[in-house]
């Protein structure tokens, strides 16, 4: 995939977090990148980790820094003392114009991850990103996954891993049935 | 009875205080070979002060990592949480040991002259930390291993601190490992970061580089970070869940250091600017690629060497003997390139990157770059693109009160930090003045036709049909 084309992916899928009220600051952009290359566009093509608060990609940060270098995505501050959110400019907008048949082959895609991920805080995008990490890397049932996730990240308790296990489960579950239809 | 530690003078550190464990990294092959890498490639051509080593800025990186963990697992820092994740106190002296040591070994798998086009220089997928990591899993660093006490330091423990979560793929660190490879390697506070800007600043005779890092080390803190509502309408509610005690920690600074971490990435982006992205510096990176290329088809296969011993015997001094030969000899494997390099007739700058052409175009620079090469021959046109060399600006401040805030909400500074996005576009210098013309003849209409050609059609995308074989 060209950079540009990538970029205009990230933009739809930030507009798209925003109609949903996410807050968009770079965690829920780098978890929703993560859940919309894990789970349907490879293309994408960027490396994750698993980092501080969950699957990271230092690719992606890089990817977001000249976003903002070429004046597509904007940073702007938020009141005390809440993080930063990033949105797309008015030329980050101007440039989804070009590259019409790839955001369409991917409309489903990114409203899945827009629905399911748009009003989460980043404590709830931490786990069931982890969730999906360990589903990925390690597999294994409800309960062996939740020991996985608070082995990995203790702050994270067995209970809540074990929802946000079940939350990606059923996710994994609506995915395979889009992509039946 | 333990020898006593020795003392290195250091010209920005005073001194750099090495123990008997240190001194065996010291002298070891691996760590002797810095003296003869420079830390900057070939700037020296540019400001000729730049000719410092690695060597010197692996010892300044050992020296802050040091006062660092000092700081960060002080008595009045490590608060009831910090000490979930802290290991027992009888422990913190090893970790503290293997911190310096990875400190010291973390530059250990640069290439000759550093950073110059490692991704071409190296096998596919290999990077110069991956050869950090060979290096000290290797027989030449084996018996430095065995001989280190009283703990016998872990090299797994080494290589996860040295090279950092980006870059150690597949280990699993722990919220305690991570936070140690960041006073290394972090992108915001890693003493990596912070003495190469000091050092740099200082040999290159600039003072962009310099700031107040006594007082930025002193209010490093372990803290969780600031909490972020889920949407704008929960903020406005007071709808926000306090999760100070359900995040992971990571380093953040107190409300008193924020002034200097403002200056620390001003200063990021002053270097960046005036030296780092210097256009003659950049091209004299693309030169010395072109003529690596060359040289290591003809004398290796390729690539350089990932065998250890092998890449070992490699230096910046093998690299300069090399490209005097090839300058000298219109034969040799190279010649062109090296002669560019030794007779400082580089490629000169005729386009760079322009706001009002990017506005039309993100590309544009790149656009100019490859009509460029189909007028004036691919050879004789180069692109350096300095884009990626972003500043991150979001960390947390322990604000007076004692809570945690984003960086960005008690300071303006980082809102307005802009990043560093230089691309230039070069070409022989005999050409120069008539590409000079050519761009400004014909940039638009190549930047409007660039665009043209990224529009996707708007239409379905029909099947494809199936191939049959006549």
């Amino acid at each position: 995939m060209k950079r540009l084309q990538r970029a205009a992916v990230l933009v739809e899928l930030a507009d798209e977090m925003r109609a949903r009220g996410s807050w968009c600051g770079e965690t829920h952009l780098q978890k929703a990148t993560y859940f919309l290359q894990e789970l349907f566009d490879h293309e994408l093509d960027f490396e994750f980790i698993l980092y501080k608060h969950g699957p990271f990609s230092f690719d992606l940060r890089d990817e977001l820094m000249s976003m903002r270098a070429d004046g597509l995505m904007t940073l702007t501050r938020q009141p005390y003392p809440y993080g930063p959110t990033l949105a797309p400019t008015e030329a980050g907008e101007q440039m989804k114009a070009t590259y019409p048949k790839t955001l369409r082959n991917r409309r489903t895609a990114i409203d899945f991850v827009a629905e399911h991920l748009g009003h989460k805080d980043v404590n709830q995008l931490e786990r069931v990103a982890t969730a999906l990490y360990v589903t990925r890397e390690s597999g294994g049932n409800v309960p062996a996954r939740a020991r996985e996730i608070n082995a990995l990240k203790p702050h994270i308790s067995i209970e809540s891993a074990a929802q946000a296990v079940e939350e990606v489960d059923a996710m994994l579950v609506e995915v395979e049935q889009l992509k039946a239809a | 009875m333990a020898s006593a530690p020795r003392e290195i003078r250091d010209p920005i550190h005073v001194f750099v205080t090495v123990s008997k464990n240190e001194r065996l990294v010291l002298d070891s092959r691996p760590f002797q070979r810095l003296r003869n890498i420079h830390q900057l490639a070939m700037t020296y051509l540019v400001y000729p002060g730049a000719s410092h080593k690695r060597f010197e800025h692996s010892l300044g990186v050992m020296h802050l990592a040091a006062v660092m963990f000092d700081v960060v697992t002080s008595r009045d820092k490590v608060t009831d949480r910090v000490r979930e994740i802290l290991p027992d106190e009888e422990d913190l002296p090893y970790w503290r040991s293997v911190l310096k040591i990875a400190a010291l070994c973390h530059d250990m798998g640069h290439l000759p002259f550093s950073h110059a086009a490692e991704d071409e220089l190296l096998p596919m997928g290999t990077s110069h930390e991956d050869m950090t990591r060979s290096i000290i899993d290797s027989e030449a660093m084996a018996q430095v291993w065995d001989a280190v006490e009283p703990h016998s330091v872990k090299k797994d423990h080494v290589i996860k601190l040295a090279l950092g979560p980006k870059k150690a793929k597949g280990l699993v660190f722990s919220t305690w490992e991570e936070i140690l490879a960041d006073l290394i390697t972090g992108d915001i506070f890693g003493a990596d970061r912070i003495d190469y800007l000091l050092r740099d600043s200082h040999h290159i005779g600039v003072a962009y580089g310099r700031f107040d890092h006594h007082r930025l080390i002193q209010t490093l803190k372990i803290l969780p970070p600031a909490a972020t509502p889920p949407n704008a309408e929960a903020a406005e509610e007071g709808k926000v869940v306090d999760t100070t005690e359900t995040s992971a920690l990571e380093l953040g600074v107190e409300r008193g250091g924020l002034e200097s971490a403002e200056a620390l990435q001003l200063a990021r982006y002053f270097m960046f600017s005036q030296v780092y992205l210097h256009p003659v510096r950049m091209i004299y990176d693309l030169h010395l690629k072109d003529f690596l290329v060359d040289w290591l088809t003809v004398d290796y296969d390729g690539t350089y060497p990932t065998d250890v011993d092998r890449f070992l015997n490699l230096t910046d001094n093998e690299v300069m003997a090399a490209l005097l030969r090839a300058a000298n000899d219109t034969t040799t494997a190279g010649h062109e390139a090296a002669s560019r390099i030794i007779n400082r007739q580089h490629f000169k700058v005729f386009y760079s990157r322009r706001p009002g052409d990017v506005a039309i175009f993100a590309d544009s620079t790149r656009a100019i770059f490859q009509a460029a090469e189909q007028e004036f021959g691919p050879e004789n046109v180069r692109y350096a693109d300095g884009r990626k060399s972003g500043i991150p600006v979001t960390f947390t401040v322990q604000d007076r009160d004692g809570k945690p805030a984003a960086s960005t909400a008690v300071s303006d500074a980082f809102e307005r930090l802009l990043q560093p996005k230089d691309e230039f576009v070069y070409i022989l210098p005999e050409l120069r003045k008539k590409a000079q013309k050519w761009v400004t003849k014909h940039g638009q209409d190549i930047i409007e036709a660039a665009k043209q050609n990224e529009q996707e059609e708007d239409i379905q995308e029909e099947p494809e049909k199936e191939v049959v074989d006549p």
